[in-house]
């Protein structure tokens, strides 16, 4: 089975550590969690782990292939895919656009044919557009497949942004504060999308910031604080571990 | 005659101090390219021939150019750049709206001239020539250093030493806490744009009388020097515009003087084209121009 | 009424050539470029063109090849170091390059003609070769904009971040991006050339980039329709009344300043919204 594997990861800037031998797996087919409160460096291992950020030393794995100094576009092709903490869609599309886009990964016409407008690129085209309006069937959105995604409720634009990330067929996810902003019913709804990627063999790294959510789905979880790991482990263990709760201690609300 | 050169450069790089400074203020505080500004500048200088044409003396056409210059630049704010502001397309929409504002200003201007080149008649300024050391300097040409000198000082006591000029910093540094603090964004960014273009027109009256050749065209050249003058400094930076523009004036004027015509603008823009690359942000500048979104 | 055509065929040719080159500025912006290099490249292509067939008396298909290859060749060179900037300093950079080509040219007297220009350059193209390539080149901007090319483009232009998380090259689309603007304008630079009789240097400088622009921003960036319905407006105004022809850079001016304001768009684009947004509409009132 392959694995998202992180190993001693670490971010220098300047003189400033942002991370430190971080290292974290997430293998396929699990939900993995990893909390902190603000400003622990979450969002550092994120932008590394999708190119966004240059690493300073250690390794990024997916799989065999060593993505640690990847170009953002080449992670992708990997097998890993990403949501955004804000999400972002491409707001002049409309909603089958935007997951059409997601499927870029897989596309074969070449570019030559792309460019003469041959058959084939039709085709792929239109291939395109059933398979993205069957993938929007799956998150109960094809009413609005031709509506423009920037008009979309905010838990529609996360659903969107969803299986756009899913069209590129990854074998990991990577969720970055998926459900901050939504109520309880939104979010659950998320969560059976989340536990359903697992079951079909994706591995799931979840980035949040709400304990209570990530304990509920999370078969494993990483503690951060300070760039550094400070707990890991299931998730009762980790809520009782005393470093755990006296690093949330002035997050305590969210516990 | 390295020495004269120099001094020749000197002078010249005053007048570019003078217009870049404008253009980069604005960008400084909006991130806005004002490709107008070159026409604002061609409007000083006509604002001043039409002065003395008129009967008016120099010294009153002066200060007409600079009042008309910096009224039009505020106006282009108004009517080009505030709703664009709203909608936060300022950087692509700046351009071209203000492209389109130049398009206006010369196309009336040329109107007006009838496409003449127009002359300042003879001594409007008094040709007296000073001779020391073996170099030969005119009497405009002192006066057109000794007013570059005052304006750039009066623009530098502005913004760094009055109320005006931290409200300008404040803005810049951030439009909604500014607000926040009782600072009309509206209002200060006027002043500024009065600013801007009142140095544009200064500037534009000196280069009308030391090429007595005014055309309503007269600006594109200096707006594509500015270019090179603004990348130069860094976008936005006033000391390095300043810095800029004295290296610019020098390097051109070196150039002119010893190497082929015709290469001249070649090494110019080659110059600009390779600075991006290598220090998109200039010599004093410190932003990240690049805006380089992971590593591609 | 030949002759009524006839009076409107220069016209005609004008609105085929420039809609060529409305398409090389067009594809530049869609992928999310800040480029304004399409007056350069048209230059490069002409030029070239232009030599072929005075200095080398070379057959004028022959022109056109080089015309566009070195229009392409240009557009890919430029794209490397501009792939290291973004927005206005793309545009500055472009700005610079198109400088750089006018004053090399001037310089250059003895292959460009100099300041006076390239002369006695023999005419081959008339009106039916400008309409298949005008034709040839609006059936590939369309065909890129219904595949993949279109839908990468977009995703850049949008939002750079997403679309390299899709595994979209966001250099290397820019770069074809670039290489088909820097083919059209030299293409339609050389048609120019073999138009026109003559070229002048200052044929391509910042006035025609002005001109090009402005089709692209009125007509829309974001549909085929857009260039092509901007170019025809921009052409044709100034021929319905003579104080609008002795005005036409003011028309072009104020153009530019409403549209950006108002229509930020372009009026294609704007109307297809419109008509998208009414037919959304109308499907939901039968809905329910």
């Amino acid at each position: 089975m392959s694995t998202l594997k992180l190993t001693n990861l670490s971010k220098r800037f300047g003189g400033v550590v942002a991370s430190e031998d971080v290292n974290i797996e997430v293998p396929a087919g699990k939900v993995i969690g990893l909390i902190g409160p603000n400003g622990a460096g979450k969002t550092t291992i994120v932008n590394m782990i999708t190119g966004l950020l240059p690493v300073t030393s250690g390794t990024i794995h997916v799989g065999n292939a060593d993505i640690t100094h990847a170009p953002a576009h080449e992670i992708c092709r990997a097998g890993l895919a990403r949501t955004f903490q804000n999400i972002r869609l491409l707001g002049e599309a409309t909603v089958l656009e935007n997951v059409m886009i997601g499927f870029h990964r897989h596309e074969t016409s070449s570019t030559f044919a792309a460019l003469l407008g041959l058959p084939e690129a039709g085709r792929e085209t239109a291939t395109l557009k059933e398979r993205a309006f069957s993938l929007l069937g799956e998150f109960d959105l094809q009413a609005f497949a031709d509506y423009p995604a920037s008009g979309l409720s905010y838990g529609h634009q996360r659903k969107v942004e969803m299986a756009r990330a899913m069209a590129s067929e990854p074998d990991f996810v990577l969720l970055d504060e998926p459900i901050a902003g939504m109520n309880d019913v939104e979010s659950n709804a998320l969560a059976e999308i989340f536990m359903g990627l697992a079951s079909s063999g994706k591995g799931v790294l979840l980035i949040e910031h709400n304990v209570r959510f990530v304990a509920k789905l999370c078969s494993y979880i990483y503690v951060l604080d300070g760039g550094k790991l400070i707990s890991e482990g299931t998730s009762d263990h980790v809520l009782n571990d005393p470093e755990v709760i006296s690093a949330y201690l002035g997050d305590a609300h969210h516990a | 005659m390295l020495a004269q050169q120099l001094l020749n450069g000197l002078v010249v790089s005053g007048v570019y101090a003078l217009f870049s400074l404008g253009f980069t203020l604005v960008f400084g505080i909006q991130r806005i390219l004002n490709l107008a500004h070159g026409a604002i500048f061609m409007t000083g200088a006509m604002v001043a021939f039409y002065t003395v044409k008129g009967g008016g003396p120099l010294w009153l056409g002066f200060i007409l150019a600079i009042l008309a210059s910096g009224a039009l630049s505020v106006l282009v704010e108004i009517v080009c750049f505030r709703r664009l502001r709203k909608t936060g397309d300022e950087e692509f929409g700046g351009i071209i709206s203000s492209i389109g504002a130049g398009l206006v200003i010369t196309t009336i201007a040329q109107q007006v001239s009838s496409t003449q080149v127009l002359r300042f008649p003879f001594e409007t300024f008094p040709v007296v020539i000073f001779k020391f050391w073996g170099l030969r300097v005119s009497m405009l040409q002192l006066f057109m250093a000794g007013a570059a000198i005052i304006l750039v000082l009066i623009l530098g006591y502005y913004v760094y030493r009055t109320a005006f000029g931290r409200r300008i910093r404040a803005v810049t540094d951030n439009e909604h806490a500014a607000m926040l603090m009782g600072i009309n964004p509206n209002f200060v960014y006027s002043q500024t744009y009065f600013l801007a273009g009142a140095l544009a027109g200064a500037a534009g009256v000196l280069v009308g009388l030391a090429f007595n050749s005014i055309t309503f065209l007269m600006g594109e050249p200096y707006l594509m020097f500015a270019f090179a003058i603004i990348i130069l400094g860094g976008l936005g930076s006033i000391p390095g515009a300043l810095l800029a523009s004295l290296v610019f004036g020098m390097v051109q004027t070196l150039t002119i003087a010893y190497l082929p015509s015709g290469l001249t603008d070649t090494i110019i823009f080659a110059s600009l084209f390779l600075i991006l690359l290598v220090r998109p942000h200039g010599i004093l500048g410190k932003e990240d121009a690049g805006n380089l979104r992971g590593r591609r | 009424m030949s002759g009524i055509i006839a009076g409107y065929l220069p016209l005609f040719d004008l609105y085929l050539i420039h809609v060529g080159l409305a398409f090389s500025q067009y594809i530049v912006l869609r992928a999310g470029v800040f480029s304004l290099a399409t007056a350069a490249f048209a230059g490069i292509g002409a030029y070239t063109a232009g030599i072929f067939a005075v200095n080398l008396g070379l057959h004028p298909a022959i022109g056109l090849l080089a015309g566009t290859l070195t229009g392409m060749g240009a557009a890919i060179f430029l794209s490397i170091p501009l792939a290291r900037l973004r927005g206005v300093y793309q545009a500055i950079a472009t700005v610079a390059f198109i400088q750089i080509c006018l004053s090399l040219n001037v310089y250059s007297e003895s292959l460009t003609g100099g300041a006076m220009g390239l002369n006695n350059i023999p005419k081959t193209v008339g009106t039916g070769t400008l309409f298949v390539f005008a034709a040839l080149a609006t059936y590939m901007i369309w065909a890129i904009e219904r595949g993949r090319l279109g839908r990468a483009f977009n995703a850049i232009r949008q939002d750079e971040a997403v679309a390299a998380s899709l595994g979209i090259s966001i250099t290397r689309h820019q770069m074809l991006a670039f290489a088909i603007s820097g083919a059209l304008a030299g293409l339609f630079g050389g048609l120019e050339a073999y138009h026109a009789y003559a070229l002048d240097p200052n044929q391509f400088g910042f006035h025609l980039l002005i001109t090009i622009l402005s089709y692209v921003i009125l007509g829309g960036r974001n549909t085929v329709l857009g260039p092509l319905v901007g170019c025809a407006i921009l052409i044709i105004l100034p021929e319905l009344a003579r104080p609008l022809a002795e005005n036409r850079m003011v028309i072009y001016g104020v153009m530019l300043i409403v549209v950006i304001n108002y229509v930020p768009k372009g009026i294609v684009d704007t109307a297809l919204d419109a008509i998208r947004a009414r037919r959304l509409k109308m499907r939901e009132e039968t809905v329910s």
